[in-house]
């Protein structure tokens, strides 16, 4: 079964047109990436398919619910990652935490709290207030709250920007161990983080999707000789 | 339920921003004690006056720091997870409302210790004065999501300011709106302040004949309206902040 589908959409801010009639189907447990220059429209996309904008036209269904009809019943079974840390600044990282396992009403929060403290290595820091934490590690603590719901559909706008290797490659794990079991789309600029965690990649240019395939898929088709190459060349349409 | 949820994170939020303690409890605080120190010739300055002044004066306060609040969050990132989370406006306006009810609590009782140690008679209308204080304060918290949700975190402390000068001029805490003539007395009684500070008074004082119905009419229209308009204009520049 799809996870994600979308019908058409299109989204426009008075005159400028951010996405331009997208069809997407992706599936149950997909990892998709979503590559494209500063504003070819991928958050715009991300932010519809999330409930937080409506589209000016077009349909999205997510795990067979219409976002139009269901949107409250699709906010539960989702969650995202903004491009910008997310977390209440005032509050420790437990107290974000909690905060957020009550947004979702989580029954047993405390289990689940202590899964993803285990899970992100938090324990060093979880009674710090959150403003006072590295950028690197505020950024870790919002990808631990995304995770609070148990979401079936995971948005990742930009991941690991700001992260050093060694929590680049962390979050890599984390990713990789998800596969399979929730739907994950991911927005990064990072080739290579695309090339090695993604399923599929979707190349986006002036809010539409250009390209999509596998990484070799993509290379193969432009016979390029690696990911980056291939990418610049679907991007630019084969000028550079 | 998720607006209690919401309104424990506000709490939390406001009460560890000092600056915020300090403007909202510690200087209205400081005017009552201060204030009393000094042989004002007139009523106003009077405790049983006084203390409503600087009750509504601490709600002036109260209003300053929801904005800043309510704009810090839309300048985060948090208010587009919040977005995509199954929150409801209602838990957004009423987890920021509730969230001020304990602190405005804290502050009436704190100002009604000092002033029964200023020489207030202690009475029972203390209790009910706050009581209809948490009512009052409704209008200041609406003003502040309003605000919070029109300017930006840095304007929100600018925009706040005028809101508590707004109070100090027209609520008539400071001196009889009639020393400064006709059409500045017309301008604060079509404003809320003044009704409120009356209202507050009247209640502390057990002297309902100075709550005029112009009072309730005017308190109760400007709350109605500034509330449903922070609720409209907070949900429209949650949607359009995030274009």
């Amino acid at each position: 079964m799809d996870s994600i589908v979308t019908k058409k959409l299109i989204k426009k801010f008075k005159e400028k047109t951010a996405v331009n009639g997208i069809d997407l189907n992706i599936k149950q447990g997909e990892l998709f990436a979503l590559l494209g220059t500063n504003g070819a429209g991928k958050t715009t996309t991300i932010k519809m398919l999330s409930g937080l904008i409506l589209p000016t036209s077009g349909e999205i269904l997510i795990e067979g619910m219409d976002m139009k009809k269901d949107m409250f019943k699709i906010k539960e079974i989702l969650n995202v990652s903004p491009q910008e840390t997310a977390i209440a600044p005032n509050l420790t990282v437990k107290e974000n935490l909690e905060f957020m396992a009550g947004v979702y009403q989580i029954k047993d929060k405390e289990t689940k709290i202590n899964e993803l403290i285990k899970q992100f290595k938090l324990e060093d820091v979880l009674n710090k207030r959150a403003k006072t934490l590295s950028g690197g590690w505020q950024r870790k603590v919002s990808i631990a709250i995304s995770l609070i719901n148990n979401p079936k559909i995971l948005f990742l706008d930009e991941p690991t920007l700001g992260l050093d290797v060694i929590a680049r490659k962390e979050l890599w794990e984390v990713l990789n161990s998800l596969k399979g079991k929730i739907t994950i789309i991911l927005i990064t600029h990072y080739m290579e983080e695309a090339e090695s965690l993604s399923d599929r990649i979707g190349i986006m240019v002036n809010g539409n999707i250009v390209d999509i395939g596998t990484a070799q898929e993509l290379i193969n088709k432009t016979k390029s000789k690696n990911f980056e190459d291939a990418f610049v060349s679907i991007a630019t349409g084969g000028e550079l | 339920m998720r607006m209690i949820n919401f309104a424990k994170r506000n709490f939390k939020e406001l009460v560890r921003d000092p600056l915020s303690l300090i403007f909202e409890i510690a200087l209205p605080l400081f005017l009552l004690f201060i204030f009393q120190q000094i042989n004002i010739p007139g009523d106003t300055f009077k405790i049983e006056n006084f203390t409503p002044g600087i009750i509504i004066f601490g709600f002036s306060f109260i209003t300053l720091f929801t904005s800043t609040l309510v704009a810090k969050d839309r300048g985060s990132s948090l208010l587009i997870r919040l977005g995509t989370s199954p929150m409801k406006s209602r838990d957004y306006i009423l987890g920021y409302i509730l969230s001020l009810i304990p602190i405005i609590i804290i502050q009436d009782s704190l100002f009604f210790i000092v002033a029964c140690l200023l020489g207030l008679n202690v009475s029972i209308n203390i209790i009910f004065t706050i009581l209809i204080s948490i009512l009052v304060s409704i209008i200041f918290i609406a003003f502040g999501i309003l605000l919070g949700s029109l300017v930006s975190e840095k304007a929100s402390g600018g925009v706040g300011s005028i809101i508590v000068q707004l109070v100090c001029f027209t609520s008539g805490m400071y001196f009889s709106k009639d020393l400064i003539g006709n059409v500045f007395a017309k301008i604060c009684e079509f404003l809320p302040f003044e009704s409120a500070l009356n209202i507050i008074k009247g209640v502390l004082n057990n002297n309902y004949d100075i709550i005029s119905l112009r009072n309730i009419i005017i308190f109760i229209a400007y709350t109605i309206i500034i509330l449903i308009l922070s609720i409209i204009v907070f949900k429209k520049k949650m949607v359009s902040d995030n274009k």
